[in-house]
């Protein structure tokens, strides 16, 4: 037997020995337990005497973490971020920083990442923080925080973040739609936008982008729509709110929240000033709202904007359509409204629309949110560059009626049109007219035409 | 393989999207978890890249002539049936990497006329790589193709033994041994002549009757001077060969971790999307032509390495007498890496050729 053969198996044997202790003390060394050792030694600093200083930092060290199966998440950031729920810790430096103002949104409901991004499964820094490849969201940087609002807060007003009401306002009205897919809706020239706030975009690359397209994504087809800073910032947050997520009841239940500010605006829309009155101020055929709050429950209110007939058979009082939050909103807002506000609601408050204004009205609103206005402008003035297209730019639609009848325009609406090409030879233009007859009704076609039309200049009689 | 792949199983959920939070568990939280799972990735890339080695051995020693060619038929099935385990293993991490090299893998083999669809939709379960195509790439994974890849190795040790031995290169045999070769087709009387002497020392027992004639060219009769006890000169021998392998694979996975993408996404399909690396070649043939390069080069390729020993009419195992056959042999084995290199490093979206410096820059 030779025994070189014998002694080199055996050293093979040490090394292999050796990787498998390199692998353990690897694994039985992670940073986290580093973190939970210091944080010990913080908490065991304020234990009066030595037998208490010792069971502190005597405790097991284990991974902690806030199981959300509503959300779709386990979130183990209390692993190192530790004081989060401990006030005595306010002026602990992180990773132990207590965080304030949380409820109602205790990371045992909510968990950490579905307001901070990062990656909650992890449990080292780098990857928590989530700036590694393949994680999509990285943790939000300060300023930004609060988009994440947005995610379960998706309709209505929502306190604190006015970014993200302008934010919506603006998507709906300056013709984002008209390129990007919002939720299945929108045109497909530009990238759809449903999963947006989960696509990795820096909140500095959204809110230049908004700035100038082209400065950060070169060639890109998406005009310079000359926003300010505070709209760039706005459509910003409003992007990193989109996320597409699937949520469980008890979060996307408060998709509104009941808002004082949102039943002022409920109480505009459903024109309750035409039969109430506020302190005297309004008409008089209901009852005056002013302090009604005091005069019935809660429940009683809710009952009667549902379903007025149940608590006055024969009042005149049609029931509203409003879900549990919008009535709560409107009771909110009743609940603190004075004459003032009857005063200002009234002052706002235009002629009614005859019919056929009403219906241009309504073509009009579809004009702006289905994207129209994003390449054609709110005055159809057009303009936008489109290169290589014959005149370089999206035409006007002020003098449509010039070359084309209205049946015509309905049939571009519905199927879509390439631009003329100025050069064959140049790459196509990047804007085309999509064809809106999948994601527009008929009837919301023939409006948008009207509304067209309305604005064309008269013909003169020959 | 079998160890790790039982100890992840412990931990591991074959349906979405438990099976990429069970990844992101064995990363973060389980203890070993990010060793074993690096050990069991980067050994199957191994495995593949070794039996494909062993296979070129096999035939640049003219290894898989009589009596063998069962054998390497056995062997050529193994070879299959690894790059399948590879295969349906690739899936499990159900991330984006996983979903979108085996929709691609899926889409080679719907090529086939006729057929290439039902089997595609069978191994799937469905249209699309789904929850049901996870089940059953584990159940193939985990049970299946395991057992019948540990019988079928069996049958291929045992064929080594009842084909006589191992097969040593004919050039390395002693001089007077390989004087002493019978060349098939030779005289009965120069058989004959050379036959063995029972060794009177061994006992033999008769394990099997064959009839005809046991014409082995290469297997000189063994002289008692010639053999070992396989305790302790083989045991050591593959004892050295199995740690070295498995000091390999710990040191890789030391230091260098399992990649796991984003988790499996269906409505965002990466540019450009890219089959498991050992089909990248056949990727690159189907970007070119799909029926040619999707079925009939690979189905010509695998009943050209089974029929291989039944083809070759030269019995003879020297190099000098078998340069055609190398030849062919080898443009076969250069096409073969010079395709998956391509595949791997020059193509870029679009599937256009790119610079390989290109994916190490990172170009979004």
């Amino acid at each position: 037997m030779d025994r070189r053969l014998a002694q080199f198996f055996f050293a093979l044997s040490l090394i292999s020995l050796a990787l498998i202790l390199a692998a353990v003390w690897q694994a039985g060394n992670p940073s986290w337990k580093q973190y939970q050792r210091n944080y010990l030694r913080l908490e065991a600093q304020a234990e009066p005497n030595a037998a208490a200083k010792n069971a502190v930092l005597t405790t097991a060290l284990d991974i902690r973490q806030d199981l959300l199966p509503g959300l779709q998440r386990v979130d183990r950031c209390t692993t190192c971020h530790l004081g989060v729920e401990d006030p005595t810790m306010k002026n602990a430096a992180q990773p132990y920083t207590y965080h304030p103002n949380l409820a109602p949104h205790v990371p045992a409901r909510f968990g950490c990442t579905v307001c901070h991004g990062g990656q909650g499964l992890a449990t080292d820094k780098e990857n928590a923080h989530g700036n590694v490849p393949f994680w999509q969201e990285p943790l939000l940087p300060r300023g930004y925080i609060r988009a994440s609002c947005g995610r379960c807060h998706k309709e209505g007003d929502v306190p604190g973040v006015p970014e993200l009401t302008e934010g919506r306002r603006l998507f709906d009205t300056r013709g984002c739609r008209g390129c990007h897919k919002l939720n299945g809706a929108g045109g497909s020239i530009g990238p759809d936008l449903t999963a947006e706030g989960a696509s990795r975009r820096s909140p500095a690359w959204l809110e230049r982008h908004f700035l100038d397209p082209n400065a950060v994504s070169p060639n890109s087809a998406m005009p310079n729509l000359h926003f300010t800073k505070e709209q760039a910032r706005a459509l910003t947050f409003y992007m990193l709110s989109l996320t597409s997520e699937q949520m469980a009841t008890y979060y996307s239940s408060v998709r509104l929240i009941p808002s004082p500010a949102y039943g002022r605006q409920l109480f505009v829309e459903k024109n309750c000033i035409a039969c109430h009155s506020i302190g005297g101020v309004g008409a008089k055929n209901g009852p005056d709202l002013l302090a009604v709050n005091h005069k019935h429950s809660g429940e009683w209110l809710d009952e009667q904007l549902l379903n007025p007939q149940a608590v006055y058979p024969g009042s005149s009082m049609p029931g509203y359509d409003l879900e549990p939050n919008a009535r709560k909103a409107l009771i909110a807002f009743l609940g603190a409204a004075t004459a003032e506000d009857a005063q200002q609601v009234l002052a706002k408050r235009g002629k009614p629309l005859a019919p056929e204004e009403a219906a241009l009205e309504a073509g009009k609103q579809s004009f702006a949110r289905f994207g129209c206005v994003g390449c054609h402008g709110l005055n159809l003035q057009g303009g936008v560059p489109n290169p290589n297209s014959q005149g370089g730019e999206v035409p006007s639609l002020l003098h449509a009626s010039d070359d084309y009848t209205k049946e015509e325009v309905i049939k571009i609406i519905s199927n879509g049109k390439q631009p003329p090409v100025a050069d064959v030879r140049k790459p196509t233009p990047p804007l085309y007219m999509p064809a809106w007859k999948k994601i527009l009704s008929e009837e919301d076609i023939n409006r948008i035409a009207d509304y067209l039309w309305s604005l064309q200049p008269k013909k003169e009689a020959w | 393989m079998v160890t790790t792949g039982v100890a992840l199983m412990f931990y591991y959920r074959p349906h979405p999207p438990a099976a990429y939070q069970d990844m992101k568990d064995l990363q973060f939280v389980v203890f070993l978890g990010s060793f074993l799972r690096n050990m069991h990735r980067w050994a199957a890339h191994g495995t593949v890249i070794c039996v494909f080695l062993h296979m070129c051995r096999v035939f640049y020693t003219g290894s898989y002539k009589r009596p063998r060619q069962f054998n390497w038929v056995i062997g050529v099935v193994l070879l299959l049936l690894t790059l399948g385990l590879s295969f349906t293993g690739y899936l499990l991490p159900w991330d984006q990497l996983a979903f979108w090299a085996i929709t691609v893998g899926a889409n080679i083999g719907s090529y086939a006329p006729l057929i290439g669809g039902r089997v595609r939709e069978l191994l799937l379960g469905g249209h699309t790589v789904g929850e049901s195509a996870l089940l059953r790439f584990y159940v193939l994974h985990v049970a299946v193709l395991p057992t019948i890849v540990a019988l079928l190795t069996m049958v291929h040790f045992w064929r080594i033994r009842k084909d006589g031995g191992l097969s040593r290169p004919v050039w390395q045999l002693k001089k007077g041994d390989a004087a002493k070769l019978v060349r098939i087709g030779e005289s009965q009387e120069a058989a004959a002549a050379i036959a063995a002497p029972a060794s009177l020392d061994k006992t033999y027992g008769l394990m099997e009757v064959v009839t005809g004639k046991p014409i082995f060219e290469t297997v000189t009769e063994e002289e008692e001077e010639d053999t070992v006890f396989s305790y302790p000169y083989a045991f050591f021998r593959e004892g050295i060969a199995l740690v070295v392998t498995v000091i390999t694979v710990m040191a890789v996975s030391l230091f260098w971790n399992a990649p796991l993408e984003e988790m499996a996404n269906p409505a965002k399909t990466p540019n450009p999307a890219k089959a498991p690396w050992y089909f990248l070649g056949l990727q690159e043939l189907v970007s070119h032509s799909a029926l040619l390069g999707g079925v009939v080069a690979p189905a010509l390729i695998v009943l050209a390495l089974i029929a291989v020993p039944y083809l070759d009419p030269n019995p003879s195992r020297r190099p000098s007498d078998r340069r055609w056959a190398i030849w062919v042999f080898t443009v076969f084995v250069i096409a073969n890496v010079v395709l998956i290199l391509i595949g791997t490093f020059f193509r870029g979206p679009g599937w256009a050729l790119v610079s390989p410096w290109a994916h190490i820059a990172g170009v979004e």
